[in-house]
């Protein structure tokens, strides 16, 4: 098992190390200079000069890099190149505001997901299965936007029992924090849970007819002990697409953090596109990709000790 | 900043200065000096006494930031006479330095917050109120709790106040539904819906949107050089028209740089470029442009809905644009570069500031005055510039008439920003204040 987790360690930082060199250089080599987008068409040569010394532009490139890369291995992403604040801080503020969404979203899609799927895969057919199947249909299908204002408009404004928009911080309250985020994470966690109910539901028929089950139900196992085993079996389909919604998550919140105005790590990334802030883009690119790699590393582990023979491979 | 800062000057609400930490303020004879006599007694939330020295310090600080240091220009010194008093040495007369110290550029913070530069982080001032970091969320809510003691508390009647800093419009509008909000800034498309929750909707001219001509002499464009072109621009687009589809009709047409039912504006000047096509074309024809001519104009986001009615109207002239797109914060960068471009520009309700924001002063929107090209306008703001207090509102009317018939810019309309508050509380909109401060919010 140690050898399973140190080799999933090391690919996720291989990862880690590839995507981040891969985007510094990219972000550099598209933007080209910043400057005149910085300072604008009308600015001297002499300023945009003046500009390119002061964020360090007028070196080499690669020594760029590994100046940004020295910092960043010790969570130093630099300052923002609009409002030269430091880019941890803003990043720091951020990212507890979409994980409590987006891991919020993420346990119910699990929690949910694995309710309903079991029920379906229990009873093919059963008005619970086509109910699956139906809100499988038209929950992707609706725009994440579309079902947000749906949930403000009935949740919020009508019955008035969550707030429609803003996040409060679980230091100042956390009553307050809960009611803050469960709306954002009902509509994030919509379609994932018919997406994960939907894998364990087609895993969990596929195991049940398998010989082995039929094999438990002759030795008269009760049908507990008989679902446990089924899960296990049918389980690593769904905890994959579990984590792959994560990660699709952290992407869909940006759309989430507008509508209910959170103060996010989405709202920051658009923001930062919008006006070509490269250290911010960057951080933020280390950030989530540190989550991912989390993600899958966790995911590796579940994966290995739900079934041992993934460690061996 | 109004909840925890107070002011050197506010304006009341006609936007005229009134006395706020500076109890009174006299000009010298040649109004190269503004003494300024402060209050006593006053004490910054960190124990810090206000004092000339404060003062001074504070407006030292203001006249080196990027925006606020735009209203400071014409200062060339401030020193402190004894403990109270304050004195100003202007380089040139400056009109419209109190009316900007007013509209928000002269909050005194505690020195030594200034000194620390933790102003951003923990403001520390002397306002009716003091932020209260356990109820405040940053980036998403701000909680104030006032004060027991203050010099003006009486015009403060919320014991808390609580702000939610929302830029998406639907989001703000559903946070009033849903009984978040009491104050809102509003788009007006929603007020239908304000006069259905019975909310109390309170309406002021605040932008100008039009058309910049960013070059009055042809150096960059030379049709533009043409009074006869700009003139044709002016009498092509309608106003109204364009005011009822983009703006759901919150505003008034008007040709003028000077906000409606404020000093300088004419109402008689609002029909000299009543929509005349056949006029358009005919002027056109005489200047030597009958087919028109090209020109490159920058876009972004926020000017998008303005852009089919400037493509048509310039294309029923023969105007082809070619239009670069951008960023927002591009945009005012790039803007200066071209020889004309849209512009939503915020209105001064004080004249003088018009004068020096949207006419004399270099800036984003009017990188090239060429005043001086024009002997009329030259003359008259030369004469503004000596003139004494009863001769300024003739003068400024003569200015507003002449820019009108120089067709210094073509102004569509001025459009109004709206506030929406719930029955009980009251919003004043100042002219020049996007968002007005706490004393405009009232119980009412």
């Amino acid at each position: 098992m140690l050898t399973f987790i140190v080799r999933r360690l090391v690919s996720g930082i291989v990862l880690l190390l590839v995507v981040t060199c891969g985007s510094f250089f990219l972000a550099h080599l598209a933007i080209g200079d910043p400057t005149p987008g910085l300072l604008g068409n009308s600015a001297k040569p002499a300023q945009r000069q003046a500009l390119r010394e002061k964020l360090g532009l007028d070196r080499p490139l690669l020594v760029q890099f590994w100046d940004w890369f020295s910092h960043a291995v010790r969570g130093d992403f630099g300052t923002s190149w609009r409002n030269f604040q430091p880019i941890s801080e803003q990043i720091g503020l951020r990212v507890p505001v979409t994980l409590s969404v987006v891991l919020t979203a993420t346990l119910l899609a699990a929690l949910l997901g694995l309710v309903i799927g079991v029920a379906s895969g229990r009873r093919p057919g059963g008005i619970l299965d086509r109910c699956l199947k139906f809100a499988s249909v038209v929950l992707f299908a609706l725009p994440g936007f579309w079902v947000s204002l749906v949930l403000i408009m009935w949740f919020a404004i009508q019955l008035r029992w969550f707030p429609a928009v803003g996040y409060v911080s679980p230091d100042e309250s956390v009553l307050g924090w809960l009611r803050s985020i469960t709306l954002p994470s009902i509509a994030l966690a919509l379609s994932a849970i018919v997406m994960v109910a939907e894998q364990l539901r087609n895993g969990f028929f596929e195991v049940a007819n398998q010989d082995f089950v039929r094999t438990l139900r002759a030795r008269g196992l009760s049908t507990r002990r008989i679902t446990v085993h089924v899960l296990r079996n049918a389980s690593p389909a769904a905890l994959t697409v579990l984590a792959l919604t994560f990660v699709g998550l952290l992407g869909g919140a940006i759309v989430v953090e507008l509508v209910f105005n959170l103060p996010g790590i989405g709202t920051l990334t658009q923001s930062a596109s919008q006006i070509g802030d490269i250290p911010i883009l960057l951080g933020l690119t280390v950030v989530t990709i540190v989550f991912v790699v989390i993600v899958n590393f966790l995911l590796d582990l579940v994966l290995g000790w739900v079934n041992p023979k993934v460690r061996d491979q | 900043m109004s909840a925890v800062y107070d002011p050197l000057v506010a304006l009341d609400k006609n936007a005229r200065p009134i006395p706020a930490l500076a109890k009174s303020w006299k000009y010298s004879a040649d109004h190269r000096e503004l003494t300024m006599h402060l209050r006593v007694g006053v004490r910054f939330s960190d124990g810090e006494p206000f004092d000339a020295a404060a003062a001074v310090a504070n407006l030292r600080h203001l006249k080196t930031g990027t925006r606020s240091g735009e209203v400071y220009r014409a200062v060339e010194s401030i020193t402190a006479a004894g403990a109270d008093t304050v004195i100003l040495g202007l380089r040139k007369r400056d009109d419209a330095l109190l009316y900007f110290m007013g509209l928000g550029r002269s909050w005194m913070a505690a020195p030594a917050a200034i000194r620390a530069g933790t102003l951003a982080g923990k403001p520390v001032g002397s306002g009716p109120y003091t932020l209260d970091t356990a109820g405040t969320t940053s980036g998403s809510q701000y909680t104030f709790g006032k004060k027991r003691r203050h010099w003006d508390s009486g015009r403060y009647p919320f014991a808390t106040v609580r702000l939610f800093p929302i830029t998406d419009q639907t989001a703000s509008l559903n946070a009033m539904l849903s009984g978040q909000l009491d104050v809102n800034y509003a788009n007006p498309m929603n007020i239908p819906q304000a006069r259905q929750n019975g909310w109390n909707i309170a309406s002021k001219v605040a932008t100008s949107v039009g058309i910049q001509f960013a070059d009055h002499t042809g150096k960059r464009l030379k049709p533009l050089g043409d009074i006869r072109v700009r003139q044709a621009i002016c009498y092509a687009f309608d106003g109204s028209a364009i005011l009822r589809a983009v703006a759901s009709g919150a505003g008034t047409v008007s040709d003028q740089l000077f906000p409606v039912g404020e000093p300088g504006y004419e109402p008689g000047l609002d029909r000299r470029y009543a929509h005349d096509l056949a006029r358009a074309r005919q002027l056109m024809a005489e200047a030597g442009y009958p087919q028109g001519f090209p020109v490159t104009m920058p876009m972004s986001q926020p000017y998008q809905q303005l852009q089919p009615a400037a493509e048509q109207t310039l294309g029923q002239l023969g105007i082809r644009v070619s239009w670069q797109n951008m960023s927002q914060p591009d945009y005012q960068k790039n803007a200066p570069t071209y020889p004309m471009f849209l512009a939503v520009l915020a209105l001064d309700a004080n004249p003088a500031a018009t004068v020096v924001n949207r006419i004399t002063s270099r800036s984003w929107y009017n990188p090239d005055p060429s005043v001086n090209a024009f002997p009329e306008l030259s003359r008259i703001l030369g004469e503004l510039g000596t003139a004494a207090g009863d001769r300024r509102p003739e003068l400024i009317r003569r200015l507003d008439t002449a820019l009108v018939g120089l067709a210094w810019q073509n102004v569509w309309y001025q459009a109004d920003n709206t506030y929406f508050s719930v029955r009980g509380i009251k919003v004043t909109p100042i002219t020049g204040m996007m968002f007005p401060t706490l004393r405009f919010i009232q119980r009412g």
